[in-house]
């Protein structure tokens, strides 16, 4: 993590968005460390979405811009966990059906390849969700979900991975769980991991970099020292500032067995 | 021009009806084999798109192209489909640049295409005759030139779905998804919309306008209440159509019955419709 601070991955450079007449980011600059977790977190209607989607060219932006860099200077590889997916749940097909929609080109009425089932089935069984193969998409719970979405942009082999609120309509268990597995899949696979995050505690467990926004950026830099209670209550407002903040990114209960979280309880009892 | 008549005459010793010894019986049978699969697959995307109202408002249009055709002298037939794909487009290109919801954007281009249409025959009485043809259609005048163009047609759409029915699946599913998978959207969204659009067209002459968006969701309706998998529900669909067209073409034939083929074959698509329901609704208590 000590390289993180040497170079980014992607550099947003007062960047303002507007969008039917209303300015939802104002001179945005920001930055998300090579290899780094980065969350960002902010209270509704933030502008933390407008952030992905304009590194998404998903959004047009009225000023400023929006780098992203790669080890070898091309664009690099985006994969993208929408906040919900909302689709027709009535649409009859399967999870690995779903799967190889973007990577088969020869029409699902005549089957999946075996080449292709092969792949989808080994990026769901990366995400426990290997089970989930042959049940309808439309049936899935939004855990179960939201696996399977991780495991769709994992099959972009990412170098650079969005995620838009990873915990929503998830209970606390499948929050924890989901966090953990990606935690680990960023250590195997070596993406950078870029957020949007609503829940402090999500982002204390799991974020190396942190940007507060609320439509400026407030703060930003690694949890502990972005964390405070006056950074909060500016971007949340009063009440998220009475929550004694300042002890969260450390003192973090042995629930979780994730590498972050050892290494933080590790660098605590040292301290 | 090729030579159908080897088709031709297997009709008869396929479908051993009397009424398929008639030569305009058997031109009709050979169109709506080929018109019913067409629209049940494009149906298939329309019903996952929710485009069942643009279907319709393409379906309105045609007579606007009747129009169309009066005015500049042309020959209906060829203004008819012309003007349906631009039809289509100019909705798709709207729909893409509005910030209206798609059901707002159709509503306002069809009723203003309509209107032309109406204003053009107001003045011209003698419309009434195409009119009358292009509100109940009659697949039983289908020319062997059209059924020509009609197999042309169903190449192209057999050929267009192999190639694109999972890349129109993901977009019915999630655009930006689809986006970050590299999938061209625009591109595939006005292809789909001006194919629709000329099958639509067509699916007016044979049906009339009140049957077309039936001839294209009822069958996905039905496959989706059937199929597991969004590959089988290509099958059902497919299936569905088939068995409703052929026996709803013999059957408006017979002395006792003599109703429109359209209507005849929309209705034996609703009850295979009806079954798939009943069918699909006791898979559901049973998984309860």
């Amino acid at each position: 993590m000590s390289a993180s601070t040497e170079t980014n991955a992607v550099v947003y450079d007062n960047l303002s968005v507007r969008l039917g007449g209303v300015s939802i980011l104002e001179n945005v600059s920001a930055k998300v460390p090579m290899g780094s977790s980065t969350a960002i977190i902010g209270p509704n209607g933030a502008g933390k979405t407008t952030m992905l989607l304009a590194l998404l060219g998903e959004v047009p932006w009225s000023g400023g811009s929006v780098k992203k860099i790669s080890f070898d200077g091309q664009p690099p590889k985006i994969g993208y966990v929408p906040q919900k997916l909302s689709f027709d749940r009535a649409m009859p097909i399967t999870t690995l059906e779903f799967m190889v929609l973007g990577s088969q080109r020869s029409p699902l009425w005549f089957g999946s390849r075996k080449s292709s089932r092969d792949k989808a089935l080994e990026l769901l069984s990366m995400v426990h969700a290997a089970t989930l193969a042959n049940r309808r998409l439309g049936a899935l719970s939004g855990g179960e979900l939201q696996r399977v979405l991780l495991a769709l942009a994992l099959q972009q082999e990412p170098e650079l991975l969005l995620l838009d609120e990873p915990a929503s309509g998830v209970d606390f268990r499948g929050e924890h769980v989901f966090c953990e597995l990606l935690e680990n899949l960023r250590a195997s696979r070596g993406f950078t991991q870029l957020m949007v995050s609503h829940d402090l505690g999500t982002v204390t467990h799991h974020a190396t970099h942190v940007i507060c926004l609320n439509r400026k950026v407030a703060a930003e830099g690694p949890p502990k020292s972005v964390l405070t209670p006056e950074n909060l209550s500016a971007v949340f407002g009063i009440h998220m500032g009475l929550v004694d903040s300042s002890a969260m990114p450390t003192d973090v209960p042995a629930a979780c067995s994730c590498k972050l979280c050892k290494q933080n309880k590790d660098k605590n009892s040292n301290a | 021009m090729p030579d159908l008549s080897p088709i031709y005459e297997l009709m008869p010793r396929v479908f051993p009806f009397e009424c398929m010894q008639a030569r305009f019986m058997q031109t009709a049978m050979l169109g709506i084999l080929l018109l019913a699969p067409m629209a049940a697959s494009m149906g298939v995307q329309v019903v996952n798109f929710r485009m069942a109202f643009f279907a319709d408002a393409i379906s309105h249009s045609a007579f606007t192209g009747v129009a169309v055709g009066m005015i500049l002298a042309y020959d209906p037939t060829l203004t008819m489909p012309v003007f349906g794909v631009l039809v289509g487009l100019a909705i798709m290109a709207t729909q893409r640049r509005s910030k209206l919801s798609e059901d707002t954007v159709i509503g306002v281009i069809f009723s203003a295409v309509v209107a032309f249409g109406l204003a053009v025959v107001s003045r011209d009485r003698s419309m009434a005759r195409d009119m009358q043809r292009f509100l109940y259609g009659d697949i039983l005048t289908v020319t062997e030139g059209e059924v020509l163009f009609l197999a042309a047609l169903f190449l192209v759409v057999i050929g267009f779905q192999a190639w694109s029915y999972n890349r129109l699946l993901y977009i019915g599913i999630n655009q930006t998804l689809a986006k970050t998978h590299r999938i061209r959207i625009a591109f595939y969204q006005y292809f789909f919309a001006a194919l629709l659009a000329l099958i639509v067209v067509f699916s007016v002459r044979a049906v009339g306008v009140f049957m077309v968006t039936a001839m294209l969701i009822v069958p996905a309706a039905a496959a989706r209440n059937m199929a597991r998998s969004a590959g089988a529900m290509f099958w059902w669909a497919l299936a569905v159509s088939i068995a409703s067209a052929v026996p709803g073409l013999i059957i408006s034939a017979q002395d006792w019955a003599r109703t429109a083929a359209g209507a005849t074959i929309v209705l034996i698509a609703f009850a295979w419709f009806a079954a798939s329901m009943l069918y699909s609704s006791m898979r559901g208590r049973q998984k309860a």
